[in-house]
């Protein structure tokens, strides 16, 4: 398993005794793209925030390839192991296309454009000009710049039509299965969860994978 | 992408934000130096002042040692002894009421001493020296004096004061420019006999250059020597001198500027003077600190002087340029401290307008240091232009603020003057000299302090507005971005 997550618990600072995570134990592996589903407030954002090394558990560790991520830090973790990417995108406003992915790391930016399909008059664009569906194949490129094994997706297609959607639920198929990359993605869309090699259920703090899809 | 390229990348493509904190750095930095020039102009102004009146010291009797000195002689003639020591008379008065004793000094206890003045004129850095004798009452023989018809005169004796000077032009009435010749010249160190009167006397009595006045001792104004002086200048005041005692003797009018000789021979005390001042004029006057230290080294019994700064002139004006410095000291406070508030508020103004991005930093590893590190290469890439701009326009922008600064300070003297008239005594050296122009210039040594200003301004700023960041968990950035 390349992320490992080890009887985790959660809670608000602000809401002590109400448990989002219980004791929770999950692994996940490279080449694998995984879905998480569960009601509103069920904590899959909170869940996904603690993979990213963005927030710390109560309790419990997450190892990643065999060593807990706190070790070396969470801002080497969210650097070096993971890739984020968001429901709005989240690309810096006042640079362009080209510098948002020169961002994520050292891959050369054209490669990636190009494997996103963002035509390459966009590249030398404000990043803002780009449509919607553009903006979020420009922040998985931005993803893919770094060398990390674990893409992590914060409902990525929330934003977008049908269409588009698809064609980024296609990006990140490819991403899992052709780059080998681990790639968790947060979502409500039913679609975009049967598209997942596994599906993880969150309910009631509690994780359990639903489904094993493809296999 | 590293920082740099990055804040390169936020100034150039974000010019709201740049052009905020351009504007605020520029005012701050024009502000700064406008104060700190304002600051040195006063200085600057001080030694122009110095040089136009002339830089000196001033020697006069100390009056809590001549106490002293009697004490130290009536304990030397012991108690209940008439007798004459060292120049202090002490006289038995059989009165009325009983047994008295009257204790007097004559000129050689009260003057300056002429070695202790001549020790004083060699040292190093002293182009010239005056004499000033004490005024003495004299009797005019074949002249009338200035007389105030209204007033009784029983109680005046009669006569007229002298004013012996070694060079009349280092006289403090001379020199404040108070006393300026009207006819005929001043009278040198080579005269001998001579005098300069007021113009009031001289139409009185029909006197011109040439002329002889009389003088004798007022106490026997019968029997004493007269002695004669002749005219050789006509003076005029300004301002009226003020009396030296009460009395038609000591008016402005009747004041007779002699020779440094004539007033000890007119009083009948021949060979026994009484110098009262001492003035001494420095060469140079970037050097008065340094001579002034070296006078204080020469080996005379300094107990018995006070050494005064300048003159009355140049304390005026000291005091009107030291305020500004005051004023520029404040300024500068204010400045820093609205400075800093200002900053502060701009950069919480930055963050808060970037939380999505700090937040997009933070999710791509970026450490929270390096976030601020660039804030803050953003911030000192904008404040490098603000103050190089400042830096052109300051000398324009600092002279007015001098200029204005001056000017307020000129015109609260003059109301005050104003409300002070008739009430309060004035010297009658005090000149009526104004101020023309004030000199400003930005040194380089401004220029560093203006920067290292601004950048800790900056430092702090950043710093302050940072905390927010610092403190905060990255998810709670990422729930307040979505």
């Amino acid at each position: 398993m390349i992320l490992d997550v080890r009887n985790v618990d959660y809670s608000y600072k602000s809401q002590k005794k109400k448990q989002i995570l219980k004791n929770v134990s999950i692994g996940f592996a490279e080449g694998r793209f995984y879905t998480i589903v569960g009601p509103s407030g069920a904590g899959k954002t909170t869940f996904l925030s603690l993979l990213a090394g963005l927030d710390t558990p109560v309790k419990g560790n997450i190892f990643y390839n065999g060593e807990d991520i706190q070790v070396k830090g969470l801002n080497y973790h969210r650097k070096h192991n993971v890739s984020l990417v968001f429901q709005n995108y989240n690309l810096i406003d006042y640079l362009t296309t080209e510098e948002n992915v020169k961002l994520g790391g050292n891959k050369n930016p054209e490669i990636l454009l190009r494997e996103v399909n963002i035509p390459c008059e966009d590249w030398k664009r404000n990043v803002l000009q780009l449509s919607g569906g553009q903006q979020q194949r420009v922040a998985i490129a931005r993803a893919l710049a770094s060398d990390a094994k674990v893409l992590l997706a914060d409902e990525p297609t929330g934003n977008l039509d049908e269409a588009t959607a698809n064609e980024i639920i296609a990006l990140l198929k490819l991403t899992a299965h052709e780059l080998g990359k681990c790639v968790i993605v947060v979502t409500h869309s039913k679609h975009l969860a049967e598209e997942a090699d596994e599906i993880v259920q969150i309910k009631d703090g509690n994780l359990t994978f639903q489904t094993d899809c493809n296999d | 992408m590293n920082s740099f390229q990055l804040a390169v990348r936020s100034v150039i493509r974000k010019p709201v934000k740049s052009i905020l904190l351009f504007l605020v750095v520029f005012m701050i930095s024009l502000f700064l130096l406008s104060g700190m020039t304002s600051k040195n102009a006063s200085v600057a102004t001080q030694d122009k002042t110095r040089q136009a009146v002339g830089a000196g010291f001033l020697l006069t009797e100390n009056e809590a040692n001549r106490h002293t000195r009697i004490d130290k002689v009536l304990n030397k003639l012991g108690e209940n002894v008439e007798g004459n020591l060292d120049g202090v008379i002490v006289e038995k008065l059989e009165l009325a009421g009983g047994t008295s004793w009257r204790i007097s000094t004559d000129n050689s206890f009260e003057t300056l001493r002429m070695e202790d003045i001549e020790k004083i004129a060699s040292v190093s850095g002293i182009l010239d020296y005056n004499i000033t004798t004490a005024v003495t009452a004299v009797n005019p023989v074949n002249f009338s004096r200035i007389e105030d018809s209204d007033v009784d005169q029983s109680s005046d004796i009669l006569g007229v004061s002298l004013i012996g000077n070694k060079k009349m032009e280092m006289d403090s009435n001379v020199l404040s420019g108070n006393v300026t010749i009207k006819k005929g010249r001043l009278i040198n160190e080579d005269d001998f006999n001579v005098c300069v009167i007021s113009r009031e006397l001289a139409e009185k009595n029909h006197l011109d250059l040439g002329d002889k006045l009389k003088f004798n001792d007022y106490h026997d104004k019968e029997n004493s020597t007269a002695c004669e002086a002749v005219i050789v200048g006509i003076y005029e005041v300004k301002q009226k001198m003020t009396p030296y005692m009460s009395g038609d003797t000591y008016r402005s009018e009747n004041v007779i500027f002699t020779d440094l000789n004539f007033p000890e021979k007119a009083d009948g005390n021949t060979g026994n003077p009484l110098y009262e001042k001492a003035y001494f004029k420095v060469q140079n006057v970037n050097q008065y600190d340094s001579v002034k230290e070296a006078m204080k080294k020469v080996d005379i019994d300094w107990e018995r002087y006070d050494l005064i700064d300048n003159n009355g002139n140049l304390e005026t004006m000291s005091s009107n340029f030291n305020d500004l410095e005051n004023i520029s000291q404040i300024l500068l406070i204010i400045v820093i401290g609205a400075g800093s508030v200002i900053l502060s508020l701009v950069f919480v103004f930055w963050m808060k307008n970037r939380v999505q991005e700090i937040g997009i930093l933070l999710a791509l590893g970026t450490a929270k240091i390096k976030i601020l590190g660039q804030i803050l290469l953003e911030a000192l890439l904008i404040a490098v232009m603000a103050i190089m701009l400042s830096f052109t326009v300051a000398p324009g922008v600092s002279k007015i603020t001098a200029n204005y600064l001056v000017e307020q300070q000129v015109q609260q003297e003059k109301e005050q003057d104003l409300l002070d008239e008739g009430k309060v005594a004035k010297p009658f050296e005090e000149s009526e000299e104004t101020v023309t122009d004030v000199i400003v210039a930005i040194s380089p040594q401004i220029m560093l302090l203006d920067v290292g200003c601004i950048v800790v301004l900056i430092i702090f700023s950043v710093g302050v507005s940072g905390i927010m960041v610092i403190r905060r968990n990255p998810k709670d950035i990422f729930s307040e971005m979505s």
